[in-house]
Protein backbone atom coordinates (compact mmCIF):
# COMPACT_ATOMS: atom_id res chain seq x y z
CA UNK A 1 0.00 0.00 0.00
CA UNK A 2 1.30 3.72 -0.87
CA UNK A 3 -0.45 5.40 2.20
CA UNK A 4 -0.45 5.04 5.75
CA UNK A 5 -2.37 2.12 7.47
CA UNK A 6 -5.74 3.98 9.22
CA UNK A 7 -6.94 3.51 12.69
CA UNK A 8 -9.84 1.34 13.02
CA UNK A 9 -11.95 4.38 14.64
CA UNK A 10 -10.87 6.24 11.47
CA UNK A 11 -11.67 3.53 8.97
CA UNK A 12 -15.07 3.42 11.16
CA UNK A 13 -15.59 7.07 10.34
CA UNK A 14 -14.63 7.23 6.83
CA UNK A 15 -16.53 4.65 6.13
CA UNK A 16 -19.99 6.17 7.94
CA UNK A 17 -18.82 10.00 6.85
CA UNK A 18 -18.90 7.91 3.37
CA UNK A 19 -22.44 6.38 3.44
CA UNK A 20 -23.85 9.55 4.98
CA UNK A 21 -22.26 11.47 1.73
CA UNK A 22 -24.04 9.18 -0.42
CA UNK A 23 -27.35 9.02 1.14
CA UNK A 24 -27.50 12.82 1.17
CA UNK A 25 -26.33 13.25 -2.10
CA UNK A 26 -29.27 10.95 -2.91
CA UNK A 27 -31.65 13.23 -1.07
CA UNK A 28 -30.43 16.23 -2.54
CA UNK A 29 -31.13 14.86 -6.07
CA UNK A 30 -34.22 13.76 -5.84
CA UNK A 31 -35.36 16.40 -3.98
CA UNK A 32 -34.26 18.81 -7.31
CA UNK A 33 -35.77 16.45 -9.93
CA UNK A 34 -38.93 16.76 -7.96
CA UNK A 35 -39.04 20.29 -8.19
CA UNK A 36 -38.46 19.95 -11.79
CA UNK A 37 -40.93 17.51 -11.94
CA UNK A 38 -43.60 16.52 -9.05
CA UNK A 39 -44.23 13.36 -10.58
CA UNK A 40 -41.05 12.08 -11.29
CA UNK A 41 -40.55 8.17 -10.40
CA UNK A 42 -36.74 7.77 -11.84
CA UNK A 43 -35.42 9.03 -8.05
CA UNK A 44 -37.98 8.51 -6.16
CA UNK A 45 -38.05 10.56 -2.37
CA UNK A 46 -37.84 8.38 0.37
CA UNK A 47 -41.81 8.45 1.10
CA UNK A 48 -41.73 6.99 -2.56
CA UNK A 49 -39.61 4.50 -1.59
CA UNK A 50 -41.75 3.73 1.45
CA UNK A 51 -44.68 3.55 -0.60
CA UNK A 52 -42.75 1.29 -3.04
CA UNK A 53 -41.66 -1.32 -0.40
CA UNK A 54 -45.00 -1.26 1.08
CA UNK A 55 -46.18 -2.94 -2.21
CA UNK A 56 -43.58 -5.24 -2.45
CA UNK A 57 -43.81 -6.58 1.40
CA UNK A 58 -47.71 -6.86 1.64
CA UNK A 59 -50.35 -8.56 -0.31
CA UNK A 60 -51.68 -7.67 -3.55
CA UNK A 61 -55.14 -7.47 -3.75
CA UNK A 62 -55.09 -9.17 -7.09
CA UNK A 63 -53.14 -12.66 -7.13
CA UNK A 64 -53.82 -12.60 -2.77
CA UNK A 65 -49.42 -13.54 -2.64
CA UNK A 66 -46.78 -10.66 -1.34
CA UNK A 67 -44.64 -9.98 -4.43
CA UNK A 68 -40.97 -10.34 -2.21
CA UNK A 69 -42.45 -13.65 -0.85
CA UNK A 70 -43.50 -15.28 -4.50
CA UNK A 71 -40.46 -13.54 -6.30
CA UNK A 72 -37.86 -14.84 -3.56
CA UNK A 73 -39.04 -18.47 -3.51
CA UNK A 74 -39.57 -18.89 -7.50
CA UNK A 75 -36.08 -17.50 -7.60
CA UNK A 76 -34.49 -19.04 -4.73
CA UNK A 77 -35.49 -22.07 -5.69
CA UNK A 78 -33.93 -22.14 -9.27
CA UNK A 79 -30.83 -20.39 -8.02
CA UNK A 80 -30.04 -22.86 -5.38
CA UNK A 81 -30.45 -25.75 -7.31
CA UNK A 82 -28.65 -24.16 -10.10
CA UNK A 83 -25.78 -23.72 -7.98
CA UNK A 84 -26.30 -27.21 -6.60
CA UNK A 85 -26.00 -29.00 -9.47
CA UNK A 86 -24.02 -26.72 -11.72
CA UNK A 87 -21.18 -26.63 -8.54
CA UNK A 88 -20.92 -30.01 -7.36
CA UNK A 89 -21.04 -31.06 -10.94
CA UNK A 90 -17.67 -28.85 -11.38
CA UNK A 91 -16.11 -30.13 -7.89
CA UNK A 92 -17.03 -33.88 -8.97
CA UNK A 93 -16.06 -33.64 -13.09
CA UNK A 94 -12.81 -31.29 -12.15
CA UNK A 95 -11.51 -33.35 -9.31
CA UNK A 96 -11.28 -36.39 -11.32
CA UNK A 97 -10.56 -35.00 -14.40
CA UNK A 98 -7.69 -33.35 -12.62
CA UNK A 99 -6.87 -37.09 -11.05
CA UNK A 100 -7.02 -39.52 -13.77
CA UNK A 101 -6.14 -38.39 -17.45
CA UNK A 102 -8.43 -40.62 -19.17
CA UNK A 103 -11.50 -38.57 -17.90
CA UNK A 104 -9.46 -35.86 -18.60
CA UNK A 105 -8.77 -36.18 -22.26
CA UNK A 106 -12.75 -37.56 -22.39
CA UNK A 107 -14.24 -34.30 -20.88
CA UNK A 108 -12.34 -31.53 -21.53
CA UNK A 109 -13.42 -30.99 -25.61
CA UNK A 110 -17.04 -30.95 -24.37
CA UNK A 111 -16.85 -29.09 -21.55
CA UNK A 112 -14.37 -26.20 -23.12
CA UNK A 113 -17.02 -26.30 -26.42
CA UNK A 114 -19.53 -25.60 -23.58
CA UNK A 115 -17.60 -23.07 -22.00
CA UNK A 116 -17.62 -20.41 -25.28
CA UNK A 117 -21.80 -20.87 -25.10
CA UNK A 118 -23.55 -18.17 -23.89
CA UNK A 119 -26.29 -19.70 -22.13
CA UNK A 120 -28.10 -16.44 -22.64
CA UNK A 121 -27.96 -16.69 -26.38
CA UNK A 122 -29.36 -20.32 -26.12
CA UNK A 123 -32.40 -19.50 -24.38
CA UNK A 124 -34.61 -20.91 -26.89
CA UNK A 125 -32.78 -24.27 -27.18
CA UNK A 126 -33.22 -24.82 -23.51
CA UNK A 127 -36.62 -23.30 -23.63
CA UNK A 128 -37.42 -26.28 -26.22
CA UNK A 129 -35.10 -28.99 -24.26
CA UNK A 130 -36.30 -28.33 -20.68
CA UNK A 131 -39.52 -27.18 -20.84
CA UNK A 132 -40.48 -23.40 -19.17
CA UNK A 133 -40.40 -25.11 -15.73
CA UNK A 134 -38.16 -24.46 -13.04
CA UNK A 135 -35.50 -26.97 -15.14
CA UNK A 136 -35.01 -24.35 -17.65
CA UNK A 137 -34.10 -22.03 -15.18
CA UNK A 138 -31.44 -24.56 -13.43
CA UNK A 139 -30.49 -25.47 -16.80
CA UNK A 140 -29.41 -21.82 -17.97
CA UNK A 141 -27.15 -21.61 -14.61
CA UNK A 142 -25.63 -25.14 -14.63
CA UNK A 143 -24.42 -24.60 -18.62
CA UNK A 144 -23.68 -21.23 -17.12
CA UNK A 145 -21.27 -21.79 -14.28
CA UNK A 146 -20.61 -25.57 -14.46
CA UNK A 147 -17.90 -25.32 -17.75
CA UNK A 148 -15.62 -22.73 -16.36
CA UNK A 149 -16.15 -24.38 -12.48
CA UNK A 150 -15.02 -27.73 -13.76
CA UNK A 151 -11.82 -25.75 -15.65
CA UNK A 152 -11.04 -24.12 -12.44
CA UNK A 153 -10.86 -26.78 -9.99
CA UNK A 154 -9.26 -29.47 -12.34
CA UNK A 155 -6.18 -26.23 -12.79
CA UNK A 156 -6.30 -26.46 -8.89
CA UNK A 157 -5.85 -30.31 -9.26
CA UNK A 158 -3.15 -30.28 -11.39
CA UNK A 159 -1.36 -27.71 -9.46
CA UNK A 160 -0.68 -29.57 -6.40
CA UNK A 161 3.24 -30.02 -6.35
CA UNK A 162 4.19 -33.32 -7.66
CA UNK A 163 6.33 -34.21 -4.48
CA UNK A 164 3.49 -34.39 -2.31
CA UNK A 165 1.63 -36.27 -4.19
CA UNK A 166 4.89 -38.67 -4.41
CA UNK A 167 4.81 -38.39 -0.71
CA UNK A 168 1.69 -39.80 -0.02
CA UNK A 169 2.27 -42.35 -1.89
CA UNK A 170 5.58 -42.93 0.30
CA UNK A 171 3.37 -43.25 3.18
CA UNK A 172 0.96 -45.92 1.52
CA UNK A 173 -1.86 -43.98 0.38
CA UNK A 174 -4.74 -45.48 -1.43
CA UNK A 175 -6.27 -43.97 -4.68
CA UNK A 176 -9.37 -43.15 -2.71
CA UNK A 177 -6.90 -41.60 -0.32
CA UNK A 178 -5.16 -39.65 -2.48
CA UNK A 179 -8.02 -38.44 -3.88
CA UNK A 180 -10.26 -37.72 -1.01
CA UNK A 181 -7.59 -37.39 1.66
CA UNK A 182 -4.82 -35.72 0.10
CA UNK A 183 -6.09 -34.17 -3.05
CA UNK A 184 -9.34 -32.60 -2.14
CA UNK A 185 -8.48 -31.31 1.06
CA UNK A 186 -5.55 -29.34 -0.81
CA UNK A 187 -7.84 -28.14 -3.04
CA UNK A 188 -10.99 -27.35 -1.03
CA UNK A 189 -10.17 -23.63 0.05
CA UNK A 190 -9.92 -22.97 -3.83
CA UNK A 191 -13.26 -24.67 -4.30
CA UNK A 192 -14.73 -22.49 -1.89
CA UNK A 193 -13.02 -19.40 -3.85
CA UNK A 194 -14.74 -20.58 -6.74
CA UNK A 195 -18.24 -21.27 -5.71
CA UNK A 196 -17.63 -17.63 -4.47
CA UNK A 197 -17.15 -16.07 -7.56
CA UNK A 198 -19.74 -17.91 -9.57
CA UNK A 199 -22.55 -16.73 -7.20
CA UNK A 200 -22.44 -13.52 -8.92
CA UNK A 201 -22.30 -15.34 -12.85
CA UNK A 202 -25.43 -17.05 -11.81
CA UNK A 203 -27.34 -14.63 -10.57
CA UNK A 204 -26.54 -12.68 -13.87
CA UNK A 205 -27.78 -16.15 -16.05
CA UNK A 206 -30.81 -16.48 -13.11
CA UNK A 207 -31.81 -12.81 -14.18
CA UNK A 208 -31.49 -13.14 -17.89
CA UNK A 209 -33.55 -15.88 -18.37
CA UNK A 210 -36.26 -14.57 -15.97
CA UNK A 211 -36.14 -11.22 -17.56
CA UNK A 212 -37.26 -12.93 -21.15
CA UNK A 213 -39.72 -15.98 -19.97
CA UNK A 214 -40.78 -15.96 -16.59
CA UNK A 215 -43.57 -15.11 -14.80
CA UNK A 216 -42.96 -14.75 -11.55
CA UNK A 217 -39.39 -14.27 -9.40
CA UNK A 218 -37.02 -11.39 -9.21
CA UNK A 219 -35.89 -11.00 -12.91
CA UNK A 220 -39.69 -11.12 -13.95
CA UNK A 221 -40.52 -8.55 -11.04
CA UNK A 222 -37.58 -6.24 -12.23
CA UNK A 223 -38.73 -6.32 -15.77
CA UNK A 224 -42.33 -5.75 -15.55
CA UNK A 225 -41.38 -2.28 -12.54
CA UNK A 226 -38.45 -0.98 -14.78
CA UNK A 227 -41.02 -1.12 -18.21
CA UNK A 228 -43.44 1.13 -16.13
CA UNK A 229 -40.47 3.19 -14.76
CA UNK A 230 -41.54 1.99 -11.07
CA UNK A 231 -38.12 2.93 -9.72
CA UNK A 232 -39.77 2.89 -6.01
CA UNK A 233 -39.70 -1.12 -6.38
CA UNK A 234 -36.79 -1.30 -8.76
CA UNK A 235 -34.08 -0.02 -6.29
CA UNK A 236 -35.57 -2.11 -3.37
CA UNK A 237 -35.23 -4.87 -5.40
CA UNK A 238 -31.64 -4.04 -6.36
CA UNK A 239 -30.84 -3.65 -2.80
CA UNK A 240 -32.20 -6.66 -1.91
CA UNK A 241 -29.79 -8.66 -4.44
CA UNK A 242 -26.89 -6.69 -3.43
CA UNK A 243 -27.60 -7.74 0.10
CA UNK A 244 -28.37 -11.62 -0.94
CA UNK A 245 -24.86 -11.22 -2.56
CA UNK A 246 -23.06 -10.00 0.25
CA UNK A 247 -24.77 -12.64 2.90
CA UNK A 248 -23.94 -15.68 0.68
CA UNK A 249 -20.18 -14.27 0.08
CA UNK A 250 -19.93 -13.92 3.97
CA UNK A 251 -21.39 -17.34 4.61
CA UNK A 252 -18.99 -18.68 2.41
CA UNK A 253 -15.87 -16.98 3.85
CA UNK A 254 -16.81 -18.31 7.49
CA UNK A 255 -17.28 -21.60 5.66
CA UNK A 256 -13.49 -21.28 4.38
CA UNK A 257 -12.02 -20.13 7.64
CA UNK A 258 -14.14 -22.93 9.54
CA UNK A 259 -12.60 -25.80 7.31
CA UNK A 260 -9.62 -24.17 5.66
CA UNK A 261 -8.04 -22.43 8.77
CA UNK A 262 -4.51 -23.63 7.13
CA UNK A 263 -5.18 -21.67 4.09
CA UNK A 264 -6.71 -18.43 5.65
CA UNK A 265 -3.78 -18.74 7.97
CA UNK A 266 -1.10 -18.84 4.62
CA UNK A 267 -2.74 -16.08 3.08
CA UNK A 268 -2.58 -13.53 5.96
CA UNK A 269 0.55 -14.20 7.19
CA UNK A 270 3.74 -13.45 4.96
CA UNK A 271 6.37 -15.39 7.58
CA UNK A 272 7.20 -18.45 6.42
CA UNK A 273 7.10 -18.12 2.39
CA UNK A 274 10.70 -19.73 1.41
CA UNK B 1 21.03 -62.20 -6.75
CA UNK B 2 22.62 -63.03 -3.78
CA UNK B 3 22.04 -66.89 -4.49
CA UNK B 4 25.44 -68.09 -2.88
CA UNK B 5 24.39 -66.59 0.64
CA UNK B 6 23.65 -69.18 2.70
CA UNK B 7 19.94 -68.73 4.29
CA UNK B 8 21.34 -67.91 8.08
CA UNK B 9 23.71 -65.33 7.30
CA UNK B 10 23.05 -62.13 7.45
CA UNK B 11 22.58 -60.15 4.14
CA UNK B 12 23.93 -56.55 4.99
CA UNK B 13 22.55 -55.15 2.34
CA UNK B 14 20.00 -53.20 1.89
CA UNK B 15 19.66 -51.54 -0.90
CA UNK B 16 20.78 -52.57 -4.62
CA UNK B 17 21.22 -50.48 -8.07
CA UNK B 18 22.12 -53.29 -11.14
CA UNK B 19 22.67 -51.56 -14.31
CA UNK B 20 20.45 -48.78 -13.62
CA UNK B 21 19.85 -46.61 -16.78
CA UNK B 22 17.65 -43.43 -17.40
CA UNK B 23 16.97 -41.19 -20.45
CA UNK B 24 14.49 -38.86 -21.71
CA UNK B 25 13.52 -38.56 -24.77
CA UNK B 26 13.60 -40.50 -28.19
CA UNK B 27 16.04 -40.32 -31.33
CA UNK B 28 17.58 -36.61 -31.53
CA UNK B 29 16.07 -35.52 -28.86
CA UNK B 30 17.10 -38.36 -26.37
CA UNK B 31 18.86 -37.05 -23.30
CA UNK B 32 21.10 -39.70 -21.80
CA UNK B 33 21.05 -39.43 -17.60
CA UNK B 34 22.27 -41.94 -16.32
CA UNK B 35 24.12 -45.04 -17.87
CA UNK B 36 25.04 -48.65 -15.86
CA UNK B 37 25.31 -47.66 -12.20
CA UNK B 38 25.78 -50.46 -9.79
CA UNK B 39 25.49 -49.96 -6.03
CA UNK B 40 25.17 -51.77 -3.02
CA UNK B 41 24.59 -49.59 0.53
CA UNK B 42 24.61 -51.66 3.55
CA UNK B 43 22.06 -51.33 6.66
CA UNK B 44 22.92 -48.72 8.90
CA UNK B 45 25.34 -46.78 5.94
CA UNK B 46 24.50 -43.12 5.56
CA UNK B 47 25.44 -41.93 2.48
CA UNK B 48 26.05 -39.13 0.81
CA UNK B 49 25.56 -38.25 -2.80
CA UNK B 50 27.14 -35.33 -4.35
CA UNK B 51 27.55 -34.27 -8.19
CA UNK B 52 27.30 -31.38 -10.99
CA UNK B 53 23.84 -29.99 -10.90
CA UNK B 54 22.36 -31.22 -13.78
CA UNK B 55 24.16 -35.08 -12.90
CA UNK B 56 20.98 -36.71 -12.34
CA UNK B 57 21.21 -36.85 -9.01
CA UNK B 58 17.12 -36.16 -8.56
CA UNK B 59 16.40 -38.41 -11.33
CA UNK B 60 18.41 -41.02 -9.18
CA UNK B 61 16.07 -40.51 -6.61
CA UNK B 62 13.04 -40.55 -8.13
CA UNK B 63 14.26 -43.73 -9.94
CA UNK B 64 14.67 -45.15 -6.74
CA UNK B 65 11.69 -43.98 -4.84
CA UNK B 66 9.65 -45.47 -7.38
CA UNK B 67 7.90 -42.75 -9.42
CA UNK B 68 9.73 -43.10 -12.17
CA UNK B 69 11.25 -46.26 -12.81
CA UNK B 70 14.43 -46.73 -14.62
CA UNK B 71 14.23 -47.33 -18.14
CA UNK B 72 16.41 -50.41 -17.30
CA UNK B 73 18.47 -52.17 -14.63
CA UNK B 74 16.54 -52.41 -11.11
CA UNK B 75 16.14 -50.95 -8.06
CA UNK B 76 15.98 -53.67 -5.75
CA UNK B 77 15.26 -53.21 -1.89
CA UNK B 78 15.94 -56.24 0.25
CA UNK B 79 13.70 -56.92 3.79
CA UNK B 80 13.12 -60.08 6.12
CA UNK B 81 14.47 -61.11 9.45
CA UNK B 82 18.20 -60.78 7.55
CA UNK B 83 16.88 -59.24 5.14
CA UNK B 84 16.71 -62.40 3.04
CA UNK B 85 13.62 -61.11 0.95
CA UNK B 86 14.88 -59.48 -2.71
CA UNK B 87 12.05 -57.02 -4.21
CA UNK B 88 12.41 -55.25 -7.31
CA UNK B 89 11.04 -51.74 -6.89
CA UNK B 90 8.72 -51.29 -8.96
CA UNK B 91 6.21 -48.33 -7.91
CA UNK B 92 6.48 -45.98 -4.68
CA UNK B 93 5.65 -47.43 -0.89
CA UNK B 94 6.30 -47.01 2.24
CA UNK B 95 9.80 -48.84 2.30
CA UNK B 96 11.45 -45.64 1.20
CA UNK B 97 10.67 -42.43 2.63
CA UNK B 98 11.49 -39.31 1.13
CA UNK B 99 12.26 -35.61 2.08
CA UNK B 100 12.47 -32.97 -0.66
CA UNK B 101 13.99 -29.15 -0.46
CA UNK B 102 9.80 -28.26 -0.16
CA UNK B 103 6.57 -29.58 -0.47
CA UNK B 104 7.01 -32.58 1.88
CA UNK B 105 4.30 -31.53 4.39
CA UNK B 106 0.94 -31.40 3.83
CA UNK B 107 0.13 -27.43 4.59
CA UNK B 108 -3.78 -28.29 5.67
CA UNK B 109 -2.29 -30.70 8.33
CA UNK B 110 -0.71 -29.11 11.66
CA UNK B 111 2.69 -30.76 12.48
CA UNK B 112 1.96 -33.47 14.32
CA UNK B 113 -1.28 -34.46 12.21
CA UNK B 114 2.11 -34.62 9.37
CA UNK B 115 3.38 -36.92 11.16
CA UNK B 116 0.61 -39.24 11.58
CA UNK B 117 -0.88 -38.97 8.21
CA UNK B 118 1.66 -41.86 7.45
CA UNK B 119 0.40 -44.11 9.99
CA UNK B 120 -3.28 -43.21 9.05
CA UNK B 121 -2.90 -44.06 5.82
CA UNK B 122 -0.95 -47.13 6.02
CA UNK B 123 -2.40 -48.75 9.23
CA UNK B 124 -6.51 -47.85 8.41
CA UNK B 125 -8.53 -48.23 5.20
CA UNK B 126 -10.97 -44.86 4.28
CA UNK B 127 -14.26 -47.54 4.86
CA UNK B 128 -13.15 -48.48 8.14
CA UNK B 129 -12.46 -45.29 9.67
CA UNK B 130 -15.86 -44.58 8.27
CA UNK B 131 -17.67 -47.56 9.56
CA UNK B 132 -15.74 -47.94 12.72
CA UNK B 133 -15.23 -44.48 14.35
CA UNK B 134 -15.35 -45.28 17.59
CA UNK B 135 -12.20 -48.13 17.01
CA UNK B 136 -10.43 -45.28 14.42
CA UNK B 137 -10.64 -42.31 17.04
CA UNK B 138 -8.61 -45.12 20.10
CA UNK B 139 -6.03 -45.79 17.20
CA UNK B 140 -5.89 -42.04 16.48
CA UNK B 141 -5.04 -41.66 20.19
CA UNK B 142 -1.81 -43.81 19.49
CA UNK B 143 -0.88 -42.44 16.49
CA UNK B 144 -0.76 -38.89 17.66
CA UNK B 145 1.04 -40.19 20.93
CA UNK B 146 3.87 -42.09 18.68
CA UNK B 147 4.09 -38.91 16.58
CA UNK B 148 4.78 -36.71 19.77
CA UNK B 149 7.49 -38.80 20.34
CA UNK B 150 8.92 -38.76 16.93
CA UNK B 151 8.52 -34.80 17.56
CA UNK B 152 10.08 -34.67 20.51
CA UNK B 153 12.81 -36.99 18.99
CA UNK B 154 13.70 -34.32 15.87
CA UNK B 155 13.72 -31.33 18.76
CA UNK B 156 10.52 -29.91 17.70
CA UNK B 157 8.64 -30.45 20.89
CA UNK B 158 6.65 -26.86 20.81
CA UNK B 159 4.84 -25.70 18.26
CA UNK B 160 3.29 -28.82 17.34
CA UNK B 161 0.11 -27.82 16.53
CA UNK B 162 1.01 -25.67 13.94
CA UNK B 163 0.57 -25.26 9.86
CA UNK B 164 3.72 -26.03 7.82
CA UNK B 165 3.22 -22.49 6.81
CA UNK B 166 3.44 -21.05 10.35
CA UNK B 167 6.73 -23.04 10.92
CA UNK B 168 10.21 -21.75 9.97
CA UNK B 169 12.17 -23.15 6.97
CA UNK B 170 14.52 -25.49 10.13
CA UNK B 171 11.15 -26.37 11.74
CA UNK B 172 9.25 -27.94 9.01
CA UNK B 173 12.28 -29.55 7.93
CA UNK B 174 12.21 -31.67 11.08
CA UNK B 175 8.75 -31.86 10.82
CA UNK B 176 9.39 -34.08 7.62
CA UNK B 177 12.13 -36.13 9.06
CA UNK B 178 9.98 -36.82 11.28
CA UNK B 179 6.99 -37.67 9.22
CA UNK B 180 9.74 -40.28 7.26
CA UNK B 181 11.32 -41.44 10.43
CA UNK B 182 8.04 -42.43 11.85
CA UNK B 183 6.98 -44.89 8.80
CA UNK B 184 10.31 -47.26 9.47
CA UNK B 185 11.03 -47.22 6.20
CA UNK B 186 14.16 -49.54 4.49
CA UNK B 187 16.52 -46.10 3.67
CA UNK B 188 15.22 -42.29 3.94
CA UNK B 189 16.38 -40.51 1.06
CA UNK B 190 16.87 -36.77 1.11
CA UNK B 191 16.98 -34.77 -1.73
CA UNK B 192 19.25 -31.74 -0.85
CA UNK B 193 17.25 -31.27 1.83
CA UNK B 194 18.80 -28.48 3.89
CA UNK B 195 19.15 -26.41 0.69
CA UNK B 196 17.13 -23.33 1.73
CA UNK B 197 18.54 -22.75 4.90
CA UNK B 198 20.67 -20.95 6.27
CA UNK B 199 24.56 -21.89 7.90
CA UNK B 200 23.41 -22.42 11.65
CA UNK B 201 20.05 -23.80 10.80
CA UNK B 202 21.82 -26.26 8.40
CA UNK B 203 24.14 -27.47 11.30
CA UNK B 204 21.75 -27.80 13.76
CA UNK B 205 19.63 -30.31 11.22
CA UNK B 206 23.12 -32.05 10.40
CA UNK B 207 23.52 -32.84 14.02
CA UNK B 208 19.86 -34.21 14.27
CA UNK B 209 21.21 -36.95 11.27
CA UNK B 210 24.28 -37.61 13.26
CA UNK B 211 22.20 -37.80 16.63
CA UNK B 212 20.58 -41.06 14.54
CA UNK B 213 23.75 -41.98 13.15
CA UNK B 214 24.93 -42.18 16.89
CA UNK B 215 22.03 -44.35 17.56
CA UNK B 216 23.15 -46.73 15.42
CA UNK B 217 26.54 -47.15 16.20
CA UNK B 218 25.07 -47.78 19.93
CA UNK B 219 22.57 -50.47 18.10
CA UNK B 220 25.27 -52.43 16.51
CA UNK B 221 27.16 -52.42 19.72
CA UNK B 222 24.44 -54.59 21.63
CA UNK B 223 24.82 -56.46 18.56
CA UNK B 224 21.24 -55.37 17.07
CA UNK B 225 20.45 -54.57 13.61
CA UNK B 226 21.23 -50.90 13.46
CA UNK B 227 17.29 -48.77 12.78
CA UNK B 228 18.52 -46.14 10.19
CA UNK B 229 19.69 -46.10 6.56
CA UNK B 230 20.20 -42.61 4.54
CA UNK B 231 21.34 -41.62 1.48
CA UNK B 232 22.07 -37.94 1.62
CA UNK B 233 21.79 -35.72 -1.62
CA UNK B 234 23.59 -32.53 -1.18
CA UNK B 235 25.57 -29.68 -2.96
CA UNK B 236 27.75 -29.21 -0.12
CA UNK B 237 30.75 -31.23 0.16
CA UNK B 238 31.43 -30.22 4.03
CA UNK B 239 27.40 -31.47 4.64
CA UNK B 240 28.51 -35.20 2.70
CA UNK B 241 31.97 -35.23 4.48
CA UNK B 242 29.92 -34.42 7.55
CA UNK B 243 27.13 -36.00 7.69
CA UNK B 244 28.43 -39.30 5.34
CA UNK B 245 29.74 -42.37 6.27
CA UNK B 246 30.31 -42.70 2.73
CA UNK B 247 30.46 -40.33 -0.22
CA UNK B 248 29.51 -41.38 -3.58
CA UNK B 249 29.91 -38.88 -6.59
CA UNK B 250 27.96 -38.94 -9.43
CA UNK B 251 29.49 -37.03 -12.74
CA UNK B 252 29.07 -36.96 -16.51
CA UNK B 253 33.14 -36.05 -16.17
CA UNK B 254 34.39 -39.77 -16.97
CA UNK B 255 35.81 -41.85 -20.21
CA UNK B 256 32.86 -42.30 -22.04
CA UNK B 257 34.84 -41.53 -25.51
CA UNK B 258 36.60 -44.86 -25.78
CA UNK B 259 33.43 -46.86 -26.19
CA UNK B 260 30.73 -44.90 -26.97
CA UNK B 261 30.08 -42.08 -29.92
CA UNK B 262 27.05 -40.11 -27.70
CA UNK B 263 27.39 -39.33 -23.99
CA UNK B 264 25.87 -42.51 -22.09
CA UNK B 265 24.87 -40.36 -19.38
CA UNK B 266 26.29 -40.12 -15.57
CA UNK B 267 28.17 -42.43 -13.98
CA UNK B 268 29.59 -42.96 -10.12
CA UNK B 269 33.04 -42.24 -10.29
CA UNK B 270 33.85 -41.69 -6.46
CA UNK B 271 32.91 -44.22 -3.57
CA UNK B 272 34.95 -43.59 -0.70
CA UNK B 273 34.41 -43.79 3.23
CA UNK B 274 34.11 -41.10 4.55
CA UNK B 275 35.02 -39.77 8.66
CA UNK B 276 32.23 -40.10 11.28
CA UNK B 277 31.59 -37.32 13.36
CA UNK B 278 29.10 -36.91 16.23
CA UNK B 279 27.04 -33.68 16.78
CA UNK B 280 29.92 -32.46 19.37
CA UNK B 281 32.59 -33.65 18.02
CA UNK B 282 34.99 -30.45 15.68
CA UNK B 283 35.27 -31.45 12.03
CA UNK B 284 38.71 -32.09 11.25
CA UNK B 285 39.31 -29.75 8.52
CA UNK B 286 42.64 -30.44 7.36
CA UNK B 287 41.87 -34.05 6.06
CA UNK B 288 38.36 -32.49 5.03
CA UNK B 289 39.83 -30.34 3.40
CA UNK B 290 42.13 -33.34 1.60
CA UNK B 291 39.47 -34.95 1.03
CA UNK B 292 37.22 -32.04 -0.37
CA UNK B 293 39.89 -31.45 -3.12
CA UNK B 294 39.90 -35.02 -4.49
CA UNK B 295 36.64 -35.24 -4.88
CA UNK B 296 36.34 -32.09 -6.53
CA UNK B 297 38.84 -33.24 -8.80
CA UNK B 298 37.40 -36.57 -9.49
CA UNK B 299 33.66 -35.64 -9.87
CA UNK B 300 33.14 -31.56 -10.65
CA UNK B 301 36.22 -31.03 -13.15
CA UNK B 302 35.55 -32.28 -16.69
CA UNK B 303 38.79 -34.80 -17.44
CA UNK B 304 41.66 -33.41 -19.54
CA UNK B 305 42.10 -35.29 -23.23
N1 LIG C 1 11.08 -34.70 -16.33
C1 LIG C 1 12.17 -34.54 -17.10
N2 LIG C 1 12.08 -34.55 -18.45
C2 LIG C 1 13.16 -34.41 -19.22
N3 LIG C 1 14.40 -34.27 -18.75
C3 LIG C 1 14.57 -34.25 -17.42
C4 LIG C 1 13.47 -34.39 -16.53
N4 LIG C 1 13.92 -34.34 -15.26
C5 LIG C 1 15.26 -34.19 -15.36
N5 LIG C 1 15.65 -34.14 -16.65
C6 LIG C 1 17.03 -34.01 -17.11
O1 LIG C 1 17.83 -34.88 -16.36
C7 LIG C 1 19.07 -34.30 -16.08
C8 LIG C 1 19.39 -34.41 -14.62
O2 LIG C 1 18.49 -33.65 -13.84
P1 LIG C 1 18.46 -33.72 -12.26
O3 LIG C 1 17.33 -32.88 -11.84
O4 LIG C 1 18.47 -35.12 -11.81
O5 LIG C 1 19.83 -33.03 -11.86
P2 LIG C 1 20.43 -32.88 -10.41
O6 LIG C 1 21.68 -33.65 -10.37
O7 LIG C 1 19.42 -33.19 -9.39
O8 LIG C 1 20.79 -31.34 -10.39
P3 LIG C 1 20.63 -30.29 -9.19
O9 LIG C 1 21.89 -30.44 -8.37
O10 LIG C 1 20.62 -28.98 -9.90
O11 LIG C 1 19.39 -30.59 -8.44
C9 LIG C 1 19.03 -32.89 -16.61
O12 LIG C 1 19.73 -32.86 -17.83
C10 LIG C 1 17.58 -32.62 -16.85
O13 LIG C 1 17.42 -31.82 -17.98
MG1 LIG D 1 18.26 -32.08 -7.95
Amino acid sequence: MVGKPLKPWQSMLVMWLSVIIILAGYTFLSNRQHEINANDKTIPTWSQLKEGIQKIVEKNERSGERWLVEDAKASAERLFLGLFYGFFGALFLGLFMGCFPLLDSGLSWPLSILSKLPPTAALALFFVVLGVGTNMYVGVIVVGILPISTLTIRLATRDIPKELINKALTLGASKGEMVFSVIFRHILPKVIDTLRLQIGPALVFLIAAEYACAHVGFGYRLRLQARLVNMDVVYPYLVILILFGFTFDFLLVILQKLTCRWYVEERSGEHGKN
Amino acid sequence: MNMEKTKTEQNKTIFELQNLCHHFGEGKKRNNVLYKLNLKIQEGQFVSLVGPSGSGKSVLLRALVGTHPPRSGNVIVYSGKNNEIAVIKKKPDRDIGIVYQAYSLFPFLTAIENVAFGLKLDQTKMLGRLLLPIGWRRLRKQHMELAEEMLNKVGLSEAKDRYPSELSGGMRQRVAIAQALIMKPRIILLDEPFGALDEATRNDLQDLLLTLYQENLAEMKKGNRPAYTVLLVTHELYEALRVGDRVLGLSPHWDWKKEHERFPGAKIVYDEPAPIYSPDKPADFAAMQRQKNKIRKAVFDPIEE
